[in-house]
């Protein structure tokens, strides 16, 4: 497999729309033991897309996300993130990402600017920065109200806000979001939904969102994947998979789709 | 390794454990304030005990073949016995209240002139403490009623009191006050001192594996751009800072204690001093520094295999048998440091504890247990190294043997 930074017309002006992608899964596959969670899976994320990753209940949406964050190995294939392999780059392409899954908590006995100070710090970044950076997503998340008060005493909402800036704390090129509005009021889903249209628009943050609310996949993802049992059954834009499976909107297309791959 | 990393890992680690409260009470305040309150209680309760052993009426029955004899006025004399006269049994004392019996079948004073023994049984409840600490006494005044007769027969024969007596057997200690001393500390402080470093270390282990395993933060950090042997570094400081406090702690509380009650006790167990020379502390402190590093690196490597919080509280007994275990053994007569019991996990460090304590070791043999102290630890830290590198820990997986040794690529 070759580095994706090694490829010499990386910086050429023919080859733009390849020097842009964020995100890269080549080949992806995942075993646990005989199982096979996910199957050769292959896509790419430009700079500054919401990109959603979709599928039913055990289809590999979580399995892919950690194999892309370096969490597990995949059993075959390569990730990268801002063009640095997962598996032979771990630090520089870990650097670039902020990654958020629902089996991620926050330190009870922190409060926020504490958690988000100490993550700052295991990513390097410079004191001063760290302290400016620290302000500003406070103010962002609207996490001044709380911000003395220890972790294990926020509500849901709150620990999500928390949770969010601590994956942008580095200011990272690349956002994984899985599952982010999970179990929120429709208020702090809004204010979650809000704040990743602009990262995505405002900051160019490159950023793969994993939901089962396909309402919020149409108002912010630019493009799609569509897995089902580990293996890639759609990749294009919403209008594409309305078009390819005949149907006005994306539940009934996602629906169509995994009925005819079980089929 | 980055050092500002660790540093982060360590400082995160340890305000968590200063702001946990129940932690902060079970490690280092409950046992500045247990041991004295623990000594003195029972020291209090121990001299109650003495006094009410010595101090309580006993019914002595004597057999009717007793009276008016030399055994009936010393026992009459002794205080705080209650006699009377009736036959002798099983029976009879079982009916009595703190019943003890004086059995004599013969005719005492004849026997006496006849210059014949007498049989003289002591009957008593041996299984009541009372009964068994009376018995004993009641024997001594027998024994010096003996004595008296013995003397008698004696100057009635013309014979000189040596004669009775060919050898004069007493048993001298030559071992100073201070090797008596490291003696007694000998026999328990080597445990004591590694039950504390465990128990210092293995309930911040917890909290900071399998308890963010259970609370869902550890995944959080192995998506940070560090290495495992970052992660387990700055862990690793975090146990080892806690359970060299706690053992601190818990051996000043100790001689605090061992004080106090010295001084309560006054002079019935004279001056307790104790005499390490600088090159024994030197070792003593080197060991029980070393003892820590290798018990944090193990406990830090076994409680990361569960998966949470219960089930990482169900591995302290098995591992505190592990040292509970050598540490008696330590204790067996003809145990000693050699290079055999140098290489034995915790029985080796038992030892070396100890013959310190006691003085006049051997530096080769307690630098040895030092040495393997070491290795273990760096044996226990490769082990933590390979749970922590292992997926199954970011999957909440069963972390198997099997699987132990296939690392996530980091």
């Amino acid at each position: 497999m070759v580095p994706f930074e090694s490829i010499p017309y990386r910086h050429s002006l023919i080859h733009r729309s390849y020097m842009e992608v964020k995100i890269e899964a080549r080949g992806l596959s995942k075993n646990f033991g005989s199982f096979r969670a996910v199957d050769e899976l292959s896509f790419d994320v430009k700079a500054g897309e919401v990109f959603g990753l979709l599928g039913p209940n055990g289809a590999g949406k979580t399995t892919t996300l950690r194999m892309l964050s370096g969490l597990l190995s995949p059993s075959g294939g390569e990730a990268f993130i801002a063009g640095h392999s997962m598996q032979s780059q771990q630090q520089k392409a870990r650097t670039a990402l902020g990654f958020l899954t629902g089996d991620m908590d926050l330190y009870r006995r922190l409060k926020p600017v504490e958690l988000l100070t100490y993550f700052g710090q295991l990513y390097e970044v410079p004191k001063p920065i760290l302290r400016e950076r620290v302000a500003k997503l406070v103010d962002a998340f609207g996490i001044t109200d709380f911000q003395d008060r220890f972790c294990e005493k926020l509500s849901t909402g709150q620990k999500q806000r928390v949770s969010i800036a601590r994956t942008l704390v580095h200011d990272p090129e690349v956002v994984i979001l899985d599952e982010p509005t999970t179990g929120l009021d429709i208020m702090a889903s809004e204010f979650i939904l809000q704040f990743i249209k602009k990262m995505a628009q405002e900051e160019g943050k490159t950023i793969i969102f994993s939901t089962h609310h396909l309402d919020e996949v149409e108002r912010l993802c630019d493009r799609i994947a569509i897995i089902h049992q580990g293996k890639l059954e759609h990749y294009g834009t919403i209008s594409e998979v309305k078009q390819k499976t005949g149907q006005e909107n994306l539940a009934d297309a996602f629906f169509q789709l995994v009925q005819q791959a079980q089929a | 390794m980055r050092i500002h990393i660790i540093g982060a890992i360590f400082r995160k680690e340890i305000k968590e454990v200063l702001r946990d409260k129940r932690m902060l009470y079970l490690i280092i305040l409950l046992p500045f304030f247990l041991y004295p309150v623990l000594f003195t209680l029972i020291g209090k309760v121990g001299q109650s005990q003495q006094e009410k052993l010595t101090t309580e009426k006993i019914n002595v029955l004597l057999s009717p073949e007793l009276e008016g004899t030399a055994i009936y006025d010393a026992l009459a004399q002794s205080g705080e016995l209650t006699i009377s006269l009736g036959a002798v049994n099983k029976e009879k004392l079982d009916t009595m209240t703190n019943g003890i019996g004086i059995k004599v079948e013969t005719n005492v004073n004849q026997a006496l002139a006849a210059y014949g023994t007498i049989p003289v049984e002591i009957m008593a409840d041996q299984s009541k403490d009372l009964l068994k600490f009376r018995s004993r006494q009641i024997s001594r005044v027998l024994e010096g009623v003996n004595q008296v007769l013995l003397q008698q027969r004696i100057e009635a024969a013309a014979l000189n009191p040596e004669f009775a007596k060919p050898l004069a057997i007493q048993q001298v200690d030559i071992a100073s006050e201070e090797e008596q001393a490291g003696k007694v500390l000998a026999s328990f402080l080597p445990m004591i001192i590694l039950l504390f470093v465990f128990v210092g270390c293995i309930y911040i282990a917890i909290d900071i594996t399998a308890g963010e395993k259970e609370r869902k933060t550890l995944q959080t950090i192995f998506t940070a751009p560090i290495k495992i042997s970052e992660i387990i570094a700055g862990k690793f400081a975090a146990v080892f800072s806690v359970g060299i406090i706690s053992a601190f702690m818990n051996i000043l509380s100790l001689i605090v204690a061992m004080m106090i009650q010295v001084r309560l006790m006054g002079e019935e167990v004279g001056a307790f001093s104790l005499s390490i020379d600088a090159q024994g502390w030197f070792w003593l402190c080197l060991i029980i520094f070393l003892t820590t590093v290798f018990l944090a690196a193990l406990t830090l490597a076994v409680v990361l295999l569960a998966n949470s919080y219960k089930e990482a509280q169900s591995y302290v007994s098995p591992l505190m048998m592990m040292i509970i275990i050598p540490a008696v053994m330590s204790q067996m007569p003809g145990m000693e440091l050699n290079s055999t019991t140098a290489l034995i996990p915790m029985l080796n460090i038992s030892l070396a504890i100890g013959a310190v304590l006691k003085g006049g070791f051997s530096t080769a043999m307690v630098a040895m247990v030092a040495g393997m102290a070491l290795i273990y630890a760096v044996f226990a830290l490769f082990f933590a190294s390979q749970t922590f590198g292992n997926e199954n820990v970011v999957t909440g997986e069963k972390i198997d043997f099997k699987s132990l040794f296939s690392l996530r690529k980091s």
